[in-house]
């Protein structure tokens, strides 16, 4: 009976997720050029892949991305969670809505309505700095673009991270405050010495979700590349660049195996992630 | 990018890439990688056909059209109501590169192909080459090589296989504003180092307007492309009876000569360099930030839509030339219906891509007024409708004066078979130079190096 209930699950889950990867897999596995024909070559398009230079300046592109933007998102988010948490007033519904609602509107207008902004002739960002007599900086250049890009994922998954914290904070036992205030203990000191510990093993959980969707970065820049082509090129993120390669150079094979050679990296990377924090996360 | 209007430009990269990338982030994004695949898993051996099914029982058979005209509602009724044993079924499946990718999805997966499709000129090798296109020479399309420009029909056939029909061209000419001239007692420039003397003296009388925009993101590459074409560039020689063969020559003395000219009008500062699918651009060329516009044949009518409060204030000009009293002349864009191998009824869907516009004179009347395109076909081209016909948002002026010859002088002009990876290169090259990252002399060099390689891994056997 147990089997006959997860049957349309396995059937979907089969069909959607485990045929094409099988497919795609297949498809990494063979080279096929548009006029030297079509034949099996193992793994010789991996071997490009990681030694593909375009391939892996995106790679390190996302990476040093990660490294600033997510520790920054998560820091907002605890914050933002432990505040609502500790105030109770109706102030607190209003600012936990706001956080949250950059999460409601889809990524894609997030990223052009900050195409928009940014931009030099009409961006707020501009016509302030040009007032206070500071002259135009261009958000959209080269040195500056992974910050706007930073900005723009900030601003649309802190509210979603603080949510989930928050979640786990409201699931605490309150007579551990009570104890920790008998004892002494401040409202910081209960933040950082009983609430953070605690929670651990949610803030594990989402920064597993941000590193795996920023190894996967694509939307943000992909909406861009049109207001600053100069600056995003089509090896931009691994991503992106699997995305082009498919759809522009026809190299479906090589696009299906750097799509695998990064599903390898997010895979391992996870795996070793939560294998280090495992005491933490709760899932050993 | 573009977000999601229909614009009134007839075949041209710029606008193939101008809207359409918001929707091509928004959905394909989400569900590119899956979707290509599970498509292309469930696909294999399929029936073929589009939905040219039709027929059997009599009754007309149904054709079906992709195309992104604007009002080509206009022409397809036009086409049903002179037309009884054919129909044709019109959908409008994306501009440019979003309907490029559905058809090559739909090619590669052996169903979901329309049987006539509109393509650019530039992507026609391209989708040749993966026998995507049926050879509708021997269904009379030669018979139509007396109707069209020669370098057009150059551009559709190899002897006698014919690709596709030419709706539509984009050859160069120079708008520019006459009061920002008057104002600023500039020459209107016939050469290349008078436009950029004029460019200097404009921006030195007032530092917040640029005789141009350079444009640097995909939508401009065809037109950096016309440019260089002008200047006699020839980067690729190809013919697809010639396979593997394959000239690339990217790095070409006329290549060069472009890149480093604009390079020197943007160290300098004498261009702007917004992207040309932005709203900084539009803005600018409504505004008088822009002097000139250096456009294609569809130019006019692009700019009434994007700067129509500029109304009466823009003149056309020949494009500037490289030596004084030249006749050098480049494409910039422009359109053609192929019939597309997964048709049931070839015969019927040549007759579509051979009389939807033809030399019809009303399919063409709504093609110039509604769609703006520019025609190809001879009788159109040099007749006096088209000729005569007065602008008002060019005071009256007849700009098709000015590019008709233009479009009479354009040389052949050979692309590869792999022209998104090209110009998508050039794109990042350019980029890089703008970003002062690589010199602009290294431009087409960069470009040459990644290009040939890209071709020798395909199989070609490239002579450089």
């Amino acid at each position: 009976m147990g089997l006959l209930l997860v049957t349309p699950f396995t059937l979907l889950f089969l069909a959607f997720l485990i045929a094409p990867l099988c497919y795609a897999f297949w498809l990494s596995l063979r080279t096929s050029t548009l006029v030297g024909g079509d034949h099996f070559s193992w793994f010789a398009n991996y071997k490009q892949a990681f030694t593909d230079p375009q391939f892996l300046s995106g790679v390190r592109r996302v990476v040093l991305f990660g490294l600033v933007q997510i520790p920054v998102m998560l820091a907002l988010a605890l914050v933002g969670a432990l505040i609502i948490d500790e105030v109770t007033s109706r102030l607190a519904k209003v600012f936990r809505m706001t956080l949250f609602m950059p999460y409601a509107v889809p990524a894609v207008i997030g990223a052009l309505m900050w195409g928009f902004l940014y931009s030099p002739t009409f961006g707020p960002v501009n016509s302030i700095s040009n007032a206070l007599g500071l002259g135009s900086v261009n958000l959209l250049s080269h040195n500056l673009m992974l910050t706007s890009l930073g900005n723009i994922v900030t601003w649309q998954w802190t509210g979603y991270n603080m949510i989930v914290l928050y979640a786990a904070l409201q699931g605490l036992p309150r007579e551990v405050y009570e104890a920790a205030k008998l004892d002494g203990a401040g409202q910081i000191q209960t933040a950082l010495r009983i609430k953070i510990p605690m929670v651990s093993s949610a803030l594990v959980l989402t920064l597993m979700f941000t590193i795996i969707g920023t190894l996967q970065f694509f939307t943000e820049p992909r909406v861009l590349e049109p207001t600053a082509s100069s600056v995003i090129s089509p090896d931009y993120t691994p991503n992106l660049y699997a995305y082009n390669l498919a759809f522009q150079y026809s190299e479906f094979n090589y696009s299906a195996a750097i799509s695998f050679a990064l599903g390898a990296v997010v895979f391992i990377g996870s795996y070793i992630f939560l294998f280090l924090t495992r005491r933490r996360s709760g899932l050993k | 990018m573009s977000t999601s209007r229909q614009h009134p430009i007839g075949g041209s990269r710029r606008v193939a890439r101008r809207q359409p990338r918001l929707l091509r982030g928004a959905f394909v994004a989400a569900s590119a990688a899956l979707a290509g695949v599970l498509v292309a898993a469930c696909g294999s051996g399929g029936s073929g056909g589009g939905s040219g099914s039709g027929a059997a029982g009599g009754g007309p058979v149904h054709i079906k059209v992709w195309a992104w005209y604007p009002d080509f509602k206009q022409v397809v009724d036009q086409f049903n109501k002179t037309h009884k044993d054919v129909q044709v079924d019109w959908v409008q499946a994306g501009v440019g590169q979003d309907e490029y990718t559905k058809l090559k999805t739909a090619l590669k997966a052996g169903q979901g192909a329309p049987d006539v499709v509109m393509l650019e000129f530039q992507e026609l090798p391209t989708i040749q080459l993966t026998k995507g296109l049926l050879d509708i020479g021997k269904y009379g399309a030669n018979d139509d090589k007396k109707n069209y420009v020669p370098w057009a029909w150059n551009q559709v056939s190899d002897g006698d296989h014919v690709y596709a029909i030419p709706v539509d061209g984009g050859p160069m000419a120079m708008l520019y504003r006459e009061d920002i001239f008057k104002k600023y007692k500039l020459k209107v420039p016939t050469t290349w180092d008078e436009y950029k003397q004029e460019a200097a003296k404009l921006h030195a009388a007032d530092p917040k307007a640029y005789m141009t925009d350079f444009g640097s993101d995909e939508s401009a590459a065809g037109w950096l492309q016309g440019l260089m074409w002008q200047a006699g560039s020839r980067p690729y020689t190809y013919s697809a009876s010639k396979l593997p063969n394959i000239g690339v020559k990217t790095n070409d003395d006329g290549a060069k000569k472009v890149y480093d000219y604009w390079g020197d009008l943007v160290k300098n500062k004498l261009v702007d360099t917004a992207s040309y699918a932005t709203t900084d651009f539009y803005n600018g060329l409504s505004s008088g930030k822009y002097a000139t516009y250096l456009a294609a044949g569809w130019g006019p009518g692009y700019l009434q839509s994007v700067a129509k409060k500029t109304g009466g204030l823009w003149r056309a000009a020949p494009l500037p030339q490289w030596t004084a009293g030249g006749n050098a002349q480049g494409d910039w864009g422009g359109s053609t219906f192929a019939v597309t191998s997964q048709t049931k009824n070839p015969k019927q869907a040549t007759e579509v891509a051979r009389e939807l516009f033809g030399t019809s004179e009303a399919a063409w009347k709504i093609g110039i007024d509604q769609a703006y395109l520019f025609p190809l076909a001879t009788p159109i081209l040099n007749g006096s409708y088209f000729q005569d016909k007065k602008y008002e948002f060019f005071g009256g002026q007849q700009v098709n004066k000015i590019f008709g010859p233009a479009a009479n002088n354009i040389g052949t002009f050979d692309w590869s078979p792999f022209q998104d990876y090209a110009y998508n290169t050039q794109t990042s090259e350019v980029g890089k130079a703008l970003q002062g990252q690589t010199p602009w002399s290294s431009v087409a060099d960069n470009i040459q190096q990644q290009v040939a390689g890209y071709a020798s891994k395909q199989g070609f056997k490239v002579s450089q």
